[in-house]
């Protein structure tokens, strides 16, 4: 069992340990992290005991929802807000600077921003010492590793009252099932994952008609983008084949999506990308593209000066039997301004701000319960075509989400994925 | 004046300190990473620095992806090797016209010409792959251009050729520099000798030019080949999966979690191989500077 590193009788915490070790790996290694190396890096020496991680991870899932182990307290409620600078590490271009304008002029405080590319390189960097941050956006497969590393800290629910008044149930009782009680995060933005396609070139009915099949019609050949990210490419192809669990550890399955994905890229010149959606999609490059529901939102901000935004379309499953998933803040361990950081997070789960943020600029939604499919055509922030990439409550009962996977599933997700960058 | 024997070796310490600094350390942290494990918890690569705890476990199986089971890496492998042979060959041709023209016969315009070849460099490379993306559209301006000439546009995106030309541009300037610099200093007396001796221009050339320039040829040859063998964004931003190229799989192993060691090992893999044509070149300027 894992204890409180304040608790710990001696030796290296396992946050210390990984980030000297890890942190080595990062830099040349300085002599303190060689110092720490002496001990063969992979064998905790922490107050744990044992091997590193040798006991059985509990895996989340929607039908095994975990409570996480609380590491400490929650700061108390009257801890005073510190006077900053507010340090925020995010991903690139995925909050609006003109809110955190707001927020730094009703606190008084600078906002330091520090972006990563993927969430390797922000759990590297984090653990490593590299950055330090008052706020953090993990995604949900690595929040309870997050945890069991020492590496968050457990939020003070007085000091996060939006949440309850703003926000879906689903994520506030009782809490979303990779972190029941939301005792180490709040979400900051929900998603599907569809199709995106230009309805100016590609009918509507033929595109629900062929639904993921899309990708292999060799009309668009040459014209399609897949996401360059193993969980999305690979689980969007196991639904696409019929196998519902997007987590699939069943390695016929995972070779099927595998092939399934090299024959689109080989005979009809699929590419992949990321930036596909939001960025080629609008430009005339692609016609079809696997699409985050915020990425083909937020679309229009890249349309040539006089195509009209109707020309951007997506389908989802009707029945909304698709990819779902939602992404999360959360408040590092070692958060210089841990009060500040909760006033943050309370800020954009506020009905205004994070409505502006959403709206404006990142076309991700928040789960918020003010925002309606209705709302968002009439006011002009999601056109009519794009109605199916506006997602309801109902989407985290009926859709599939994907969480952590066991390190010898995801060796099989990784394998098929090397096999696909290596070029078949 | 006699100065002690450590004088004139005291002149190699800069080098051989920033030598051990930024390429033996980071050599050996590569060769702990290749050899090390992996954090259990985040997957991410835990080196280990001490030799008598390496595992080669990892290397031998990323080895086997080159030749045993489906041979995942071969085929990329292969690509590259085609990829950087008509890459460089195509340098070398019109690098060494360029070069040969602006040593000969440029007069004054040479500083001019020399300038001209730098001045990619003041653009990032990044950028200017980016403009070449946007003009090998399908509705880009080289589409449009061939359109005049009534050709239906082409998917240039992700075609070999691409990535070929992409790299030629990326790197012909390295060629053409050390191939000038071997070319203007080619004695002039030994050229008007071929001449006196009888030796037409093209002769002159073959007998002459060709095998002075020879050190300058494999000085561009290596110069262009070596980075383009490890080169992946010139195949991200022109190519695709199907023209995955070596870099790209050290790239993509990089960013994935659990996979630092199988990074580590192909990069000591790729040493191992530009090591080849880089001992050719070794063994060549030494036998040149004995001839000489």
């Amino acid at each position: 069992m894992s204890r409180d590193p304040r608790e710990r009788r001696s030796g290296l915490s396992r946050r210390e340990f990984l980030r000297r070790s890890i942190g080595a790996a990062a830099v040349l290694p300085s002599a303190s992290a060689i110092l720490a190396a002496c001990s063969k890096p992979g064998t905790d020496t922490g107050g744990d005991g044992g091997e590193t991680g040798s006991t059985e991870r509990v895996l989340a899932r929607p039908d095994n929802p975990v409570t996480l182990p609380m590491k400490g307290e929650p700061i108390p409620t009257d801890t005073p807000i510190e006077s900053g600078p507010l340090r925020v590490y995010n991903w690139d271009a995925y909050m609006y600077k003109k809110v955190l304008k707001a927020f730094e002029e009703e606190y008084g405080v600078t906002v330091e921003w520090t972006t990563f590319n993927n969430m390797e390189e922000g759990i590297q960097k984090l653990v490593a010492g590299q950055v330090q941050a008052d706020v953090f956006f993990p995604t949900t497969d690595y929040v309870s590793r997050l945890v069991e590393g020492d590496l968050l800290q457990p939020l003070n629910h007085e000091l996060v009252p939006n949440l309850e008044a703003n926000y879906w149930k689903t994520f506030s009782d009782p809490g979303p099932y990779y972190d029941l009680g939301w005792r180490y995060t709040v979400p900051y933005t929900i998603y599907t994952t569809g199709v995106a396609y230009r309805r100016d070139l590609i009918d509507d009915a033929a595109a629900a008609a062929a639904g993921y099949d899309l990708f292999f019609d060799p009309a668009q050949q040459g014209a399609v983008s897949y996401y360059d990210s193993y969980r999305d490419a690979l689980g969007m192809m196991l639904l696409r084949n019929g196998v519902t669990d997007a987590n699939s550890d069943d390695p016929a399955a995972i070779t099927a999506a595998k092939d399934a994905i090299l024959q689109m890229i080989n005979e009809n010149e699929a590419r992949l990308t990321i930036n596909g959606t939001y960025a080629k999609l609008p430009e005339g490059e692609f016609t079809v593209s696997q699409s985050w529901s915020g990425d083909i939102v937020g679309a229009k901000w890249y349309l040539p000066k006089g195509t009209p935004e109707s020309v951007l379309g997506y389908w989802y499953p009707p029945d909304k039997k698709g990819l779902v998933g939602n992404d999360t803040i959360a408040i590092p361990a070692d958060a210089p301004s841990p009060r500040l950081a909760h006033e943050f997070l309370n800020f954009f789960l506020d009905e205004h701000w994070g409505y502006v943020n959403f709206a404006d600029w990142n076309g991700y939604q928040p789960p918020m319960n003010s925002i309606v499919p209705e709302r968002l055509v009439e006011e002009g922030v999601v056109p009519e075509s794009l109605s199916l990439a506006v997602l309801g409550e109902e989407n985290f009962t009926l859709g599939y989400l994907q969480g952590e996977l066991s390190a010898d599933a995801d060796a099989l997700w990784l394998n098929a994925w090397s096999e696909i960058q290596a070029g078949g | 004046m006699r100065y002690p024997r450590w004088y004139w070796g005291s002149f190699t310490l800069p080098g051989s300190v920033w030598l051990a600094v930024f390429f033996v350390l980071p050599f050996y942290v590569v060769l702990s990473v290749a050899f090390g494990t992996v954090d259990p918890l985040f997957r991410l690569p835990l080196p280990v620095y001490q030799p008598w705890w390496w595992s080669f476990a990892t290397f031998q199986t990323t080895l086997e992806k080159f030749y045993a089971g489906d041979r995942i890496y071969f085929d990329p492998l292969l690509r590259t090797l085609m990829y950087v042979a008509a890459a460089s060959l195509i340098c070398l041709v019109l690098g060494y016209a360029v070069a040969y023209y602006t040593a000969r016969h440029a007069g004054r315009w040479k500083g001019l010409i020399l300038v001209l070849l730098i001045s990619p460099f003041w653009i990032s490379y990044l950028m200017r792959i980016y403009a070449w993306q946007s003009l090998l559209q399908p509705d880009g301006y080289i589409n449009d251009a061939g359109g005049l000439f009534g050709l239906s546009p082409v998917i240039w995106i992700g075609r070999p050729v691409t990535v070929v030309l992409g790299l030629v541009y990326g790197y012909i300037p390295f060629m053409i520099l050390p191939l000038f610099g071997f070319l203007d200093r080619i004695d002039q007396h030994l050229l008007e000798a071929g001449r006196d001796l009888g030796a037409g221009s093209f002769e002159t050339f073959r007998r002459v030019t060709l095998p002075l320039s020879k050190p300058g040829i494999l000085a561009g040859l290596v110069i262009v080949s070596l980075p383009m063998f490890g080169d992946y964004y010139t195949n991200n931003l022109l190519g695709s999966t199907s023209t995955s190229m070596y870099g790209n799989l050290i790239d993509s192993a990089v960013g994935q979690a659990g996979q630092g060691p199988e990074a580590g090992s192909l990069v000591l893999i790729l040493v191992a191989l530009v090591m080849i044509p880089m001992l050719y070149y070794l063994r060549s300027t030494r036998r040149t500077t004995e001839a000489a």
